[in-house]
């Protein structure tokens, strides 16, 4: 099973590029799970035509219980994608990274993986790792591979450089290691050039360039994800193209344990 | 009101179970929790803390230690403690402040491991479950770590004991009891777990013919040596004269057949009139195996009451009666004839009830180990009256 944990700035297209990498491989013929780790809980809304899901936190807050069942917190989306959002608590009170802790634990007692089997699951966490919670998704039996999505703008490439370090911290734990920098583009000067020296700096590779697009905007406008709108276009093709680049990546992986 | 308790007692927690379960095995047991907490694991719940040495610690988990997830506080004390005491292994288990912050135990006990090359495993514990869950996946994780390598059955007849600690049989002879009877059977004791036994004892535990589950604290750790060594269990406390008899018989049959049995949920019947019969509150497989010996010795059936917070334990569903919270338990005790109990739970019936106190260390500490008498293959005649 292919595990991938999604980071990078907040509003840098985390989501978007998620949701079109969970496209992709569900175009590739994989079962997905795509688990967005944001409060916010709009990781998913494009898989789900709009019509979305039931965040984990909403179901505790509305119902003061567990839910039995999978399908209280989980919707189908876009080529059978297994879409669920942990959500978060009341803004300015309680813990998110919390709600992350518990959704996951909560995901365990209703068995996803054991009954759903995917063959890919995407975790799309909110910019940082700032506690614990948010470090979740890259512990042992979560994500095995962790993509920084970045632009060449400076805050961007701020925030990329921490995650690296928090991932970095985590070495002797067994956790995930950085995959590769997703260079999502937003038409800054010298852009990639900035991007690539950062990336030499700390041994990474950039593993996708993601194009400006207006076409993203177009179909995002009809709550879709450019690789289910357009399969061909450019920009869909080098996220069907990353998803190849994991999937043989975790082959590598499972060879080498 | 439903989860909660007014009059009655909580039940001892998983880290009282885990530090319980591993006390004389040479180990190093570490709680994560904040200082002044100790005492809840060392001495209110165990009573071995003055007569015998044991590596129980407590982290000292600070508040900047939570704000500032700290790890490598605990990684470096725990390292430095295991250069200077060599425990044989190291146990980390959490309390709930951690399991809230999502402290990775898991993650911690790889660097511990990695820096001391020590075993050492982690317990997911969290302050909240009860001792029984504690001190069950403790045993099982020593189990597995320990005691894997196949070995040579014995020639005699020879049996572990597993599930025996002073929370259910508190430190009153009645595990010494247990040992005696079953030698007496003709038993070769193996060892006992984890009571009275060193640790080269118990990882020996693969070449016994049959084991004997004494509380729910040892079931997972009986199906574990089942599957690895082939080894049958019969579950059942040898309460009572004719009781223990009935349990030895049961296993010299599973040595035989080599299949397990649930002894003391099954060789008992449930009273005909169900109200005003005699009720047990204990662990479930001691409570169980009391209200065999009372059928089996003085010809009275029991029913068995299980609390809430024991219903992860072994119990008897089509018989046994759940009490969901302390309300519940105070109505199905008006209908009972004599409760043998904790004495905490006399508060819950009126004054003309009839009541046998049983006490139980997990429940009441060691508010009544004075009055805790042994009950392993001893006659149970002087019940008669009060029961009749």
């Amino acid at each position: 099973m292919l595990k991938v944990a999604i980071y990078g700035k907040g509003g840098i297209g985390k989501s978007t590029v998620t949701a079109n990498l969970a496209a992709s491989f569900a175009r590739l013929g994989k079962k997905v799970i795509q688990i967005g780790c944001d409060p916010k809980a709009d990781s998913t809304i494009n898989l789900l035509h709009g019509n979305g899901v039931t965040p984990v936190m909403n179901f505790l807050r509305e119902h003061d219980r567990e839910p039995n069942k999978l399908e209280e917190i989980a919707k189908e989306g876009f080529g059978g994608i297994l879409c669920i959002e942990t959500g978060g608590p009341t803004p300015g009170l309680g813990c998110a990274g919390r709600g992350i802790i518990t959704t996951f634990s909560l995901l365990e007692d209703l068995e996803l993986f054991e009954t759903y089997k995917p063959d890919v699951v995407l975790y799309d966490v909110l910019g940082d790792v700032v506690c614990g919670g948010f470090a979740a998704p890259i512990r042992e039996n979560y994500a095995s591979h962790v993509l920084i999505v970045s632009s060449g703008e400076k805050m961007a490439l701020y925030a990329a450089n921490n995650i690296h370090n928090a991932v970095k911290n985590f070495a002797d734990r067994g956790y995930a290691k950085v995959f590769g920098i997703v260079l999502n583009r937003r038409s800054v000067e010298n852009e990639e050039e900035k991007v690539r020296a950062f990336a030499d700096a700390n041994d990474l590779q950039i593993v996708a360039d993601i194009p400006r697009s207006n076409e993203i905007i177009y179909w995002e406008d009809r709550n879709m994800t450019i690789v289910e709108g357009a399969e061909n276009s450019p920009v869909s093709k080098e996220f069907l193209a990353l998803a190849n680049k994991l999937l043989k990546a975790e082959e590598d992986r499972k060879e080498n344990e | 009101m439903k989860q909660t308790t007014r009059t009655l007692s909580i039940y001892s927690s998983d880290t009282a179970g885990t530090a319980s379960m591993l006390y004389e095995l040479g180990g190093m047991t570490v709680i994560h929790d904040a200082s002044g907490c100790n005492s809840t694991y060392s001495t209110h719940d165990e009573p071995r803390w003055y007569q015998m040495d044991s590596m129980i610690y407590i982290s000292g988990l600070t508040e900047t230690d939570v704000i500032l997830g700290n790890d490598e506080r605990l990684i470096e004390d725990v390292c430095k403690a295991a250069k200077e005491l060599s425990p044989r292994f190291i146990t980390l288990a959490a309390s709930p402040m951690p399991v809230m912050t999502g402290t990775d135990l898991d993650a911690i006990a790889d660097e511990i491991r990695a820096r001391t090359l020590l075993p050492v495993f982690p317990i997911h514990t969290n302050g909240m479950n009860s001792y029984l869950k504690g001190a069950s996946d403790s045993l099982l994780a020593f189990l597995q770590y320990f005691c894997k390598e196949n070995v040579e059955k014995t020639v005699r007849p020879s049996v572990n004991i597993i599930g025996a600690t002073p929370l259910d049989f508190s430190i009153n002879g009645t595990v010494e009891s247990i040992r005696k009877f079953l030698m007496e059977e003709g038993f070769d004791v193996i060892s006992c777990m984890s009571m009275g036994s060193s640790f080269e004892e118990i990882i020996s535990a693969g070449k016994a013919q049959v084991n004997l589950v004494i509380s729910s604290c040892g079931l997972a750790a009986a199906k574990y040596l089942f599957r690895q060594f082939h080894t049958p269990f019969v579950t059942g406390v040898p309460l009572g004269k004719r009781y223990a008899g009935h349990l030895a018989q049961e296993l010299r049959k599973a040595i035989k057949n080599g299949e397990n049995s649930f002894s003391c949920l099954y060789d008992r019947s449930i009273p005909q009139e169900r109200e005003n019969a005699p009720a047990v509150i204990h662990e479930s497989i001691f409570a169980s195996s009391l209200a065999c010996a009372l059928e089996k010795d003085l010809s009275i059936p029991a029913n068995v009451i299980v609390p809430e917070e024991l219903q992860i334990s072994l119990y008897r569903k089509d018989a046994d009666i759940v009490a969901e919270c302390e309300d519940s338990l105070r109505e199905i005790l008006t209908h009972t004839g004599t409760l043998i109990a904790d004495p905490f739970y006399q508060a819950l019936i009126s004054e003309n009830q009839s009541f046998i106190p049983l006490p139980h260390e997990a429940f009441s500490g060691r508010c009544f180990r004075r009055a805790n008498k042994v009950l392993a293959a001893r006659d149970l005649s002087q019940w008669r009256d009060i029961l009749c």
